[in-house]
């Protein structure tokens, strides 16, 4: 096979659950703000429900042919070339998000702490530090990252904990003020971005359990979506729903926000620990996904060649898609999570298993 | 052996292109900025102050390290000019030979003159750029904020560093950017901000003292009250604690209140936990607000001779407090509600949390809906201590 690396349960949710928290909590409270206003913590319930869906939508699909990718059984399923050409979508899909996450990273590392830098500098570094996880494998960066999440998680629950004393609950109040189409508006945000859990599909040939996989995918989930629903109710109480809508990384500030006992203050650095190890575990997992996937498509005995290609590519990519920061946002804000969703997310998926059942066709048991 | 030295190389590389370089800041080229004030020149620009932080004053040693040594300043103060506060930050920054640096400003003070005509324009830049601080102090001066930043501090290093901690120690209305933008963007409250004026303070002590001169300190000496963005007028020290009460923000001080056998010998009691609670309703034309305040006291100073530990004294104590209480409240509501109809205590929010669809037909105009408003309010003290006496201890017996 061309990865030989093989994940436990464990590893596989600490990947899934880095990789959508990581650019979760920059953009989307705001985003999720801007509809829902203080209801926002509804948007996100309905999200993680949602997510749930997609999940399970993922791992059922997967788990019926568990020695194969999402790059390799479309083919079973739909015959050689339709299936070659969902597959060559998503290989596509995770070069184009993966740039998106890239140009995220650059964008916040320039904004908040480092104005002068040219956003090139951390496009090429973090690119190249991913190029070296990736070529080191699955299990390399699934250890590693066992070691960023918990780190990750505590970062985040001690931020709460420490400006919990700026904090002013009567901002969620009153409850169930916005809309319901709004509420729903506001939940696309956080469901496009739970839905990248749908790169289960990648990793399921390669858990040493696969039966776990629906575990795996739901667990992730509700990691995230807790973590995220301490966030915004967080950031709401600290900054009022009018605030949180303007902030670009509402996270930063609510981090900045904290002054405990006149010396512990200025925390951003902290905000940037989860971003900068959030980040980097996020884009080796779709650089990963990308690589293999080609790999598996043109039926090459190794991706490792593809690394280098396919780093040039995310480089590029990630500087030519947005001009500035109003494009990229305006862009994750309203054209990313209904195109990522309905295509990739769930469409795909759903028609992949629609017709596999109706044709009753399966892969191996395992 | 090749290896090694491939490695060797890439480490060296490694070494040219540290992610760093671009965005250091060394200390020794950086000017502190402390505290900045604005003001809204005849010409109808932006004139910036700043404080700025003189390193040499912060360098180790004591406030009298040399014994002898002549005073110096601590801080540099310098002002700038310019349609936009940015632009007023360059024409400044071309007579300070250091780069402008505003991670440490700790105040942000507005002058009348900036205050009456709006501060919306000029505080983005104070949001937007990641240098300054949400939580920097916010304050409005009588006159020109220039002058404030000018004074300097017997007690801190600088007069900036003074007023933010008068500020964090919350004497008057204290309020931070964060919560003043807040306010600002909501359409059911309207922003405040303490008042700070120079006030001549300080003798020389005895002979031989003669350079230090009485000088002129700043003060916090009520509050500045806005209608949305603009500066309408201003609440004294009294009313300031009628606002703080409202608002549920006493955290300490007193109230004086005559003693209840001989009215002109008074007793002072201190005030400890105050809860506040607004209770709006409407029936469809007129708002009213029934608010209840409650808080716990310690008698802490008695003038007068008589034994106030009496269940019917008590009630007393409590009754004459409410009444006090109840009267810096009124002032500071016929101010604020009566005179300039800007609803500075939140009470509209308040309204939105309870009249969910009846508040978006009310929101555009709130301020004139609260101007209407009756507000009834009910003062609840209870005289919890007494101090470390039970009775009076220099009383012959």
């Amino acid at each position: 096979m061309l990865e030989d690396g093989r994940i436990s349960s464990r590893q596989a949710t600490f990947l899934m659950s880095t990789m959508i928290i990581a650019t979760v909590v920059l953009f989307v409270p705001s985003i999720t703000a801007k509809y829902a206003r203080q209801d926002a913590w509804l948007s996100i319930i309905a999200a993680i429900l949602a997510g749930l869906l997609i999940a399970r939508l993922a791992t059922t699909l997967g788990l019926r042919y568990p020695d194969k990718s999402i790059f390799e059984y479309p083919e079973d399923i739909l015959g050689k070339w339709p299936g070659k050409l969902v597959g060559l979508l998503y290989v596509c899909w995770f070069l184009h998000l993966n740039a998106e996450v890239i140009r995220e990273y650059g964008s916040f590392m320039v904004t908040a702490f480092m104005p002068e830098t040219p956003i090139i500098v951390f496009i090429l570094v973090v690119v190249s530090i991913a190029a070296y996880a990736t070529i080191n494998g699955l299990e390399v960066f699934s250890r590693a990252n066992e070691i960023f999440l918990p780190l990750i998680v505590g970062s985040v629950i001690i931020l709460f904990i420490l400006a919990l004393g700026q904090m002013n609950f009567h901002m969620l109040l009153p409850m169930f003020d916005a809309e319901p189409e709004d509420v729903l508006k506001g939940a696309i945000a956080p469901e496009g971005w739970f839905g990248e859990v749908a790169v289960i599909t990648v990793l399921i040939p390669y858990l040493n359990k696969p039966r776990e996989a629906h575990r795996v995918g739901a667990l992730a989930v509700l990691t995230c979506g807790g973590l995220l629903l301490l966030d915004a109710v967080g950031i709401i109480a600290l900054f009022g729903p009018n605030l949180v809508e303007a902030w670009l990384i509402t996270t930063l500030n609510g981090a900045r926000m904290i002054i405990v006992a006149s010396f512990i203050e200025r925390l951003e650095a902290v905000i940037m620990i989860i971003w900068v190890t959030g980040g980097l575990i996020k884009i080796t997992v779709f650089y990963w996904a990308a690589a293999l996937g080609s790999a598996q498509l043109l039926k090459l005995k190794d991706y490792r060649p593809l690394v280098v290609p396919i780093g040039t590519v995310l480089v590029s990519l990630s500087t030519l898609l947005h001009p500035n920061i109003s494009d990229l946002l305006q862009f994750l804000t309203s054209v990313w999570p209904p195109y990522a969703i309905i295509v990739f997310e769930a469409g795909l998926p759903l028609l992949l298993l629609t017709v596999s059942l109706a044709r009753g066709i399966r892969g191996a048991r395992v | 052996m090749n290896r090694k030295i491939i490695l060797l190389m890439v480490l060296i590389l490694a070494l040219l292109f540290p992610e760093g370089c671009w965005s250091r800041r060394e200390i020794n080229e950086l000017a502190i900025v402390l505290g900045a004030g604005l003001d809204r020149t005849a010409d109808n620009k932006v004139q910036l102050t700043l404080q700025l932080a003189r390193p040499s004053a912060f360098s180790g040693g004591g406030e009298n390290a040399g014994g002898e040594a002549p005073r110096q300043n601590n801080s540099w103060v310098v002002t700038g000019t310019g349609d936009t506060v940015l632009d007023a930050e360059n024409n400044l920054a071309l007579k300070v030979s250091r780069h402008i640096y505003w991670s440490h400003s700790i105040i942000i003070v507005y002058g009348e003159s900036m205050a009456r005509g709006g501060v919306r324009d000029v505080s983005n830049f104070f949001m937007r750029n990641p240098q300054p601080r949400e939580t920097s102090w916010i304050f409005v001066t009588e006159g020109e904020a220039k002058n404030v930043l000018e004074s300097h501090s017997e007690l801190e290093k600088t007069s900036a560093q003074s007023i933010a901690f008068l500020a964090r120690n919350q004497p008057g209305y204290s309020i931070m950017l964060e919560d003043f933008q807040q306010n600002l963007t909501s359409p059911g409250t309207n922003p405040a901000a303490p008042r700070i004026q120079l006030l001549k303070l300080g003798q020389p002590q005895g002979v031989g003292m003669e350079e230090r001169l009485r000088h002129e300190e700043v003060g916090i000496t009520g509050t500045g009250i806005f209608k949305d963005d603009k500066l309408v007028g201003w609440l004294d020290m009294s009313e300031t604690r009628g606002l703080l009460w409202l608002h549920g923000k006493v955290k300490e001080g007193a109230i004086i209140v005559p003693s209840p056998g001989q009215p002109d010998k008074k007793i002072s009691l201190a005030i400890s936990r105050d809860k506040i609670k607004v209770n709006p309703e409407y029936d469809g034309e007129t708002v009213k607000f029934n608010v209840n305040i409650e808080f716990d006291m310690e008698l802490l100073e008695q003038q007068s001779n008589e034994d106030l530990t009496q269940p019917e004294k008590i009630k007393e104590i409590e009754r004459l407090a409410a009444e006090e209480v109840l009267e810096q409240c009124n002032s500071a509501l016929a101010k604020a509600q009566g005179d300039y109809g800007t609803d500075i205590f939140g009470f509209g929010e308040a309204f939105h949390r309870k009249y969910k669809t009846e508040w978006k037909k009310v929101k555009g105009h709130w301020n004139d809906e609260f101007q209407k408003a009756r507000v009834d309010i009910a003062v609840e003290p209870h005289l919890r201590l007494t101090g470390m006496l039970h009775r009076r201890a220099s009383l012959k017996r």
